[in-house]
């Protein structure tokens, strides 16, 4: 059978084109339907096709499909696209796409459909779902896991991104910020959220502003270095935090958002700001015996890093408190103090507040002051209204213990920081207030023992006695190198007819030297009741020192005046100097240390001290003065006597306590006495007794 | 204030011997200078002690307190203590004064 233009044209179609008469026979099967079902045009022509490409299932519907459209002349499956499964030589089925027009041709219709294997892109349409599935189960799996991660940290996690929202907040976000839920946060701006707090401070106490967060500084294309930061919320409560960001980018890598962790570091920081502070806290302690001036520094410490004011008060011998220091960052804030000071009792209420304290010992907390305390402790409008503008809201009273003793108390009180003080603060303070305890004790002990030895060592220097014939006059300058007394003595005592003078150093320093010093004089002035050879005073004498536990080691002169003779014996001091007509000379001999050595013997040298000499008697302390460079010396000691020849015992004195004053180039490191002994050459004049009267009492002189 | 001239010791030591050699000042400002260092120098293992003094430029009593108690410990624990004698004036006058140059264990300075 010839083909026809049409069928020659269908025969070249890219899609399969099979027709059929009225009954379902197929009339028409082109090379594109052969391949898509695998059936030759041969054996297709003259067959239903229902048996040919239809799977069984749908066959009857079929059958009904076209019979219907014959008998109404309409049918829902002509000329539209339909999607259908079909069926394969071999059985297998597989999608097709089929149009099918109906042509009523010489009163009979026949059916024309087109069709489309559709099997690829199925199976693509298969696989986007599959993928847009499998990305969906993906995406809820990383929300999970990334919720099962970021939620679950203990450190707050929040996402901001680049429109500058906050997108995200894991729990602990939440709690750090008071916030109920996500939806809080997530319509919060990043303003209100950092306005929340009271204040957001740096590491170096300064404040910190939006754009320094690490978070913002990404955004912004910086780079960003954790952040240290302290804050305080609207509760009082400090935080310490470490903020680090990183940024979050899309695919493209473009900048998407920042994610920022923020890890509490309170602890850490508090411990070791504190350590940091109570070591400041022990040097400055330990810097200075002046435990008032220390207290003040001490005071100044603690603001503003601890506390906004801190106050010190004292409890003088008598149990008044005595207000000490007070400190606060800000000079225009402490006039407010010292007005505050003025409405203070002298005896503070023994039942409220520092009263309080210091009466029973222990420590008081104001967590919170309300404004009903204040309205209670105030004395007047005026006084409320001071109080209330220091804008008081935390503090806390802690004595200065020692034992069951109460020696004081710190006040430590937060204003404008908001900060609640809470039970490390107390701690800290209590640690502050026993340093400050043991310092102030220290110091007291100290003085007091200081205290203790000048006076022993000024009540060794007897008032000398008017002795006849003679001018006795004395410079004591007790060393100031700290504020220890030296061992240097001078004695002049009767005896019968005789007069006995000694000048001496015991070697030590403080109260064991005063003390030592005084057995000396005794053991001197008792002994010589029995023995009145100088040579066997300083022999008993340095028995009674080899006695003595430990090393008591002491040097001395003694001298014993009689009617015709003068005896001298010296062990282990400088030998005295004679001033005469001719010059300066050393008198007597050397003699060993007292105190040192195994058989020691003293010789005794007999002078004559002729009417208007003088004998000079010092301690080393007068020739180890220290220059400018040198030693003041024994050379320089003659010279500067060898111009006294004709002076009166306390010009010589004078003299000498001059001359040495100017060479001095500092303190004196050690004591320095000096006895100056002048026969007088007639009876004194009026004019000289007053002047000898004068001379008498120990010229005490603090060296500069 | 201007020290007449600087403290220092010099140390050396064989065996159990130590030899310390001091120059400068020993007075109340250096005297613990020498004591300090001596106490951690002079241990069990040393058992000879020379003091070589005759750099010294000054010593003052407490310096000399501090030889008598230097010996007195010597003595007590059983070593042995040896004292070069200072050659300036300034030095060897307290132990002159005091008789210490003779009550002391001073060697005669074999280097001269």
């Amino acid at each position: 059978m010839a083909k026809s233009l049409t069928e020659r044209l269908l025969d070249r179609a890219h899609g399969g084109v099979v027709s059929l008469d009225h009954e379902g026979v197929v009339t028409y099967w082109n090379p594109s339907a052969e391949r898509m079902f695998g059936i030759e045009r041969g054996q297709a022509l003259g067959r239903p096709v229902a048996e040919l490409i239809i799977p069984e299932r749908f066959r009857a519907a079929h059958l009904a499909g076209i019979r219907r459209f014959l008998a109404e002349g309409a049918g829902p499956m002509l000329d539209r696209r339909v999607e259908m499964a079909a069926l394969r030589v071999d059985g297998t089925e597989f999608p097709i796409e089929m149009t099918i027009t109906a042509l009523k041709a010489s009163g009979r219709w026949t059916f024309t459909a087109f069709l489309q294997d559709i099997t690829w892109r199925k199976n693509a349409e298969r696989e986007r779902e599959r993928l847009v599935e499998e990305l969906r189960e993906a995406v809820r799996l990383s929300e999970r896991r990334f919720d099962a991660i970021v939620g679950s940290l203990n450190d707050p996690v929040t996402i901001r991104d680049r429109h500058d929202r906050l997108v995200y907040a894991n729990p602990a976000a939440l709690a750090h910020l008071g916030l109920e839920s996500l939806k809080d946060f997530r319509s919060a701006t990043p303003e209100e959220i950092m306005g929340s707090y009271r204040g957001v401070y740096g590491g170096d106490g300064r404040e910190v502003s939006m754009s320094e967060l690490p978070s913002v500084r990404i955004l912004h294309g910086e780079p960003a270095e954790p952040l240290l930061i302290r804050t305080i919320d609207r509760h009082g409560k400090e935080r310490w935090s470490l903020l680090k960001a990183a940024p979050l980018l899309d695919e493209s890598g473009e900048l998407e958002a920042t994610i920022m962790v923020t890890e509490d570091v309170t602890e850490q920081q508090r411990a070791e700001r504190r350590s940091i502070f109570l070591a400041r806290v022990s040097e400055v302690l330990a810097s200075s015996l002046d435990y008032e001036q220390t207290l003040r520094n001490v005071a100044e410490l603690a603001v503003p890093e601890i506390v906004d004011w801190c106050a010190v008060d004292l409890l003088d011998e008598d149990g008044d408190r005595v207000p000490v220091a007070v400190a606060h960052s800000d000079p225009e804030r402490l006039q407010l103090a010292a007005e505050l000071r003025q409405y203070e009792p002298a005896e503070p209420d023994p039942n409220q507040g520092l009263g309080l304290v210091l009466r029973t010992g222990e420590p008081l907390v104001y967590p919170e002051i309300r404004d009903e305390l204040l309205v209670e402790a105030a004395v007047d409008d005026r006084h409320l209204e001071l109080l209330r503008s220091v804008g008081l809201r935390s503090g806390a009273v802690v004595p200065m213990r020692l034992g069951a003793r109460t020696l004081g108390a710190l006040t430590l009180v937060n204003a404008e920081s908001g900060r609640v003080l809470d039970s490390s603060d107390l701690e800290l303070a209590q640690q502050v207030a026993a340093r400050a305890a043991v310092a102030i004790e220290n110091s007291r002990l100290y003085s007091e023992r200081a205290r203790i030895a000048h006076t022993l060592q000024q009540s060794l220097l007897s008032e000398l006695p008017e002795i006849p014939g003679y001018e006795l006059a004395s410079l004591y300058v007790p060393a100031v190198a700290g504020t220890e007394v030296g061992g240097d003595f001078y004695d002049a005592w009767q005896l019968g007819e005789s007069w006995l003078i000694t000048i001496g150093d015991v070697t030590g320093k403080g109260v064991e030297a005063a003390a030592l010093t005084a057995l000396v004089r005794h053991t001197m002035r008792a002994t010589s009741e029995f023995v009145t050879s100088p040579a066997e005073l300083l022999a008993r004498l340095d028995r009674t020192l080899k006695k003595q536990p430990g090393r008591s080691l002491c040097t001395a002169l003694c001298l014993r005046l009689d009617e015709d003779r003068t005896t001298l014996s010296v062990g282990g001091h400088p030998l005295p100097l004679q001033i005469t007509t001719k010059g300066v000379a050393a008198v007597g001999e050397h003699g060993p240390l007292l105190g040192a050595f195994d058989g020691a013997r003293w010789n005794e040298t007999v002078l004559t001290l002729e009417p208007g000499e003088t004998l000079v008697s010092y301690t080393d302390g007068v020739i180890d003065a220290i220059g400018d460079g040198e030693r003041y010396g024994l050379a320089r000691l003659s010279r500067t006597l060898k111009g006294c020849r004709a002076r009166s015992a306390s010009a010589v004195i004078d003299v000498l306590a001059r001359a040495l004053e100017q060479f001095q180039s500092g303190p004196h490191a050690d004591d320095t006495a000096v006895l100056a002994l002048r026969r007088l050459a007639v009876e004194p004049s009026q004019a000289e007794a007053r002047e000898d009267s004068a001379a008498r009492r120990p010229a005490i002189t603090i060296g500069t | 204030m201007v020290r007449p001239s600087k403290f220092e010791i010099n140390q050396r030591s064989t065996g159990s011997t130590l030899n310390v050699s001091v120059t400068g000042e020993l007075d109340l400002q250096t005297v613990h200078v020498l004591s300090e260092h001596l106490e951690e120098s002079v241990g069990r293992e040393i058992t000879r002690l020379t003091l070589d003094l005759r750099e010294l430029a000054f010593m003052d009593s407490s310096g000399l307190r501090f030889l008598i108690e230097l010996n007195d410990r010597a003595r007590q624990h059983g070593w042995q203590l040896r004292l070069i004698s200072p050659r300036h004036e300034a030095a060897a006058l307290v132990l002159r004064v005091t008789g210490a140059d003779a009550a002391l264990p001073f060697q005669p300075d074999s280097d001269r």
